[in-house]
């Protein structure tokens, strides 16, 4: 679904990139964790996958096509969903709401869809309460899960997660992984999640390692 | 468009915020909007300073040329006294004159004096005894020397002392159309409460030229001329109270037969004062230049408009300075608050919303604010451009008293006659009162400033969305 073709990063100078000639394959139904030490090029390189930034060399595809030819902006709206690990709600709305803004923004095939949302909001554990309440009301672990709604409302077959469980407790971080699990292989999506987390990385299908420049599957 | 709700949903749940924007627009709405009510009845004013304020043109004996002729007579012949001589004007040029365009009534003026006859002329120390007083004045006659001043008009509510109540008609009536060729008389109050007159008694004149003839007259309405009138007179002038209007065709019976069909002056008063240069070229190439003169009056209308044009011109002066200040402190606001909401401008963009939808939330937003702060303008604005329009008129109108009244004191020998004073300022100061509404007009042009106000303050700020990257905002 998503392929990595020879790609490489840096910030100032080439001598000093983070990684190059990376050439991943990401495929539907499967989760990927990648792990590695900070400032080692984790994020940065889910932000390349989720159509956040450009690389330096090479190139993405999905499903073969480079994605700077689909557009950034549509390829996001289109085809990417973002977990991010301060959740990154809009917070002056209620969870409710920030599903449906999601679901109107990247034109979801369930926009407009109200009971839809509800029913996804609450097989998260989100209480009908809750639902209508201001989304900054909620426990942190509360947000994540709407957070995580809100990528299973649209459409959207690849799901990027940076630390999502970084602000959770066990029971919420043990939740979470369930839910990544579930997007992956119960809605056949490619889900693919930066975490130093190491029970995380373990319930993924395949996780990549990033050191010393370069991606390693490990076993 | 989903923009509409986001930005409905934001100011909903941020009513701090909102009402904070709210307030701020609304001030700078409501200068704006008094600015545009001050503009819009400076504007009114003007125009209805056309319709009524007016203006004149006259038409008399050419002095000037007149003069020119006495002194060439003078260098001629040595042995008589050079006499001013000048020619009354014919009612038939008048005529001609009064079918031009724009000219929308005229008035005749005769001016002339006659000696009081079995009863007594008002006698004050600045005038001669009351047999054969020094009369001067009238409108530039020359030929009287009674002691009742008589001014024979077309209508009294024509003259200008009627046009501009300095003269009131208290009881009876005034002289009008009807009663050309009448020996109806219109005397001055206190004349009538020296001798005991009233309306419907009978008054004798006795005329100072030719066969020097005794008129009976019939009074039919006593006028109270204004204090300020009154006083306006310089040595040798008759007594005010001693003046009486008759029509016209009376007054030239008594300067004798020559008079007939003719008059000192007439004035034409045209509809439009802007049109009083084309009538005064047109009515010249009507006339015999070298007897006769043009001349045009539109003082008051000139007042009026130079004060409306400078209250006009501070509107102005203020809607702009506040639609660009106003236009400065919104954009900083929404500069501030693009900084503070960048994080949700940061998951639109990885959402993958466009860009100008982002702007366009932030606009409608701003549109909300602004229907709300209209309505607030609106209610406020007639208060404020109220307070600020009469604030701004009275002193343009101080101004224009100051200069009225240095250009209408009269010098010494100055006329006494009624209708003879300059008080076109009074009529200037009334007509120069700003109306001040609120229309729906004004309100749709305040949104219209308000709209224009708001898309540059979002265009100004919105540089800081269009460089926002979402991976510098989420993830850096």
């Amino acid at each position: 679904m998503l392929k990595a073709n020879d790609i490489g990063y840096w910030y100032d100078r080439q001598e000093n990139s983070l990684f190059e000639h990376v050439n991943l394959e990401f495929k539907s139904g499967h989760s990927y964790a990648i792990v590695g030490q900070s400032g080692s090029g984790k994020t940065t390189f889910l932000s390349l996958l989720a159509g956040l930034d450009k690389p330096r060399a090479g190139q993405i595809e999905l499903n073969g096509e480079p994605i700077n030819q689909l557009g950034l902006t549509n390829y996001r709206k289109s085809h990417v969903a973002i977990v991010f690990q301060s959740y990154n709600l809009f917070t002056y709305m209620s969870p409710l709401n920030n599903l449906l803004t999601a679901m109107a923004v990247t034109s979801s095939s369930h926009k407009g869809d109200k009971k839809f949302a509800m029913d996804m909001l609450q097989t998260l554990g989100i209480t009908d309460e809750q639902m209508t309440k201001n989304v900054q009301k909620l426990s942190g672990g509360q947000q994540q899960r709407v957070a995580i709604a809100r990528t299973m409302v649209c459409d959207a077959k690849l799901v990027v997660a940076d630390e999502p469980t970084g602000n959770l407790d066990e029971e919420n971080t043990q939740y979470v992984i369930e839910q990544f699990q579930k997007i992956a292989h119960e809605q056949h999506k490619c889900v693919i999640i930066v975490t130093h987390e190491p029970d995380v990385a373990a319930a993924c299908d395949y996780a990549y390692r990033l050191a010393k420049h370069e991606f390693t599957l490990e076993a | 468009m989903n923009f509409f709700k986001r930005a409905w949903l934001n100011l909903t749940a941020k009513k701090g915020r909102s009402i904070l924007l709210i307030l701020v627009t609304s001030a700078i709405m409501l200068f704006v909007l008094a600015g545009l009510l001050i503009r819009n009845a400076a504007d009114t004013a003007t125009n209805n300073a056309k319709q009524s304020v007016g203006a004149t043109v006259t038409l008399s004996a050419n002095r000037e040329a007149a003069f020119k002729k006495m002194r060439s007579s003078t260098s001629t012949s040595k042995t008589s006294r050079p006499k001013l001589t000048t020619s009354p004007v014919k009612l038939s040029d008048a005529a001609k004159i009064a079918k031009l365009n724009n000219v929308a009534s005229c008035t005749a003026t005769v001016s002339t004096s006659a000696n009081a006859t079995g009863f007594d002329a008002i006698s004050t120390s600045g005038s001669s005894d009351s047999n054969g007083g020094g009369m001067k004045g009238m409108g530039g006659s020359t030929t009287s020397s009674g002691d009742i001043a008589i001014s024979g008009v077309t209508s009294t509510s024509a003259t200008s002392a009627f046009e501009n109540s300095s003269s009131k008609i208290t009881k009876g009536r005034g002289i009008t159309t009807a009663d050309e060729g009448t020996n109806n008389v219109v005397i001055e109050s206190e004349l009538a409460k020296e001798d005991s007159l009233k309306v419907g008694d009978s008054i004798k004149l006795k005329a100072t030229t030719g066969t020097k003839k005794t008129y009976t007259l019939k009074v039919v309405g006593i006028y109270k001329a204004s204090s300020s009138t009154s006083t306006q007179q310089g040595p040798g002038a008759t007594d005010p109270a001693n003046s009486v209007y008759t029509s016209y065709t009376f007054a030239n019976t008594v300067k004798g037969a020559k008079y007939k069909n003719t008059a000192d002056s007439v004035t034409f008063n045209v509809s439009d004062p802007a049109k009083v240069s084309s009538v005064k070229t047109a009515g010249k190439a009507l006339i015999n230049t070298s007897k006769y003169s043009l001349t045009t009056d539109d003082s008051s209308y000139q007042t009026v408009k130079a004060s409306m044009a400078n209250v006009k011109s501070f509107a102005d002066k203020i809607v702009w300075l506040v639609a660009i200040a106003g236009t400065i402190i919104l954009a900083l606001i929404v500069i501030l608050m693009i900084r503070e909401r960048r994080y949700e401008i940061g998951v639109l963009l990885s959402l993958g919303e466009a860009r100008w939808k982002i702007v366009a939330q932030f606009f409608t937003e701003m549109v909300m604010v602004l229907i709300v702060s209209i309505a607030i303008a609106g209610a406020g604005g007639k208060f404020v451009g109220n307070q600020l329009g009469q604030q701004l008129v009275s002193q343009q109108t101080t101004t224009a008293t100051t200069t009225s009244s240095t250009s209408t004191q009269q010098g010494p020998g100055g006329s006494g006659a009624p209708g003879s004073s300059g008080t076109g300022s009074v009529s200037a100061q009334k007509q120069a009162e700003l109306d001040i509404n609120v229309s729906v007009m004004d309100l749709v042009e305040l949104g219209g400033f308000g709209l224009a106000i708001m898309f540059l303050s979002i265009m100004l700020a919105s540089g800081g969305i269009l460089r926002l990257q979402p991976k510098k905002v989420l993830i850096d």
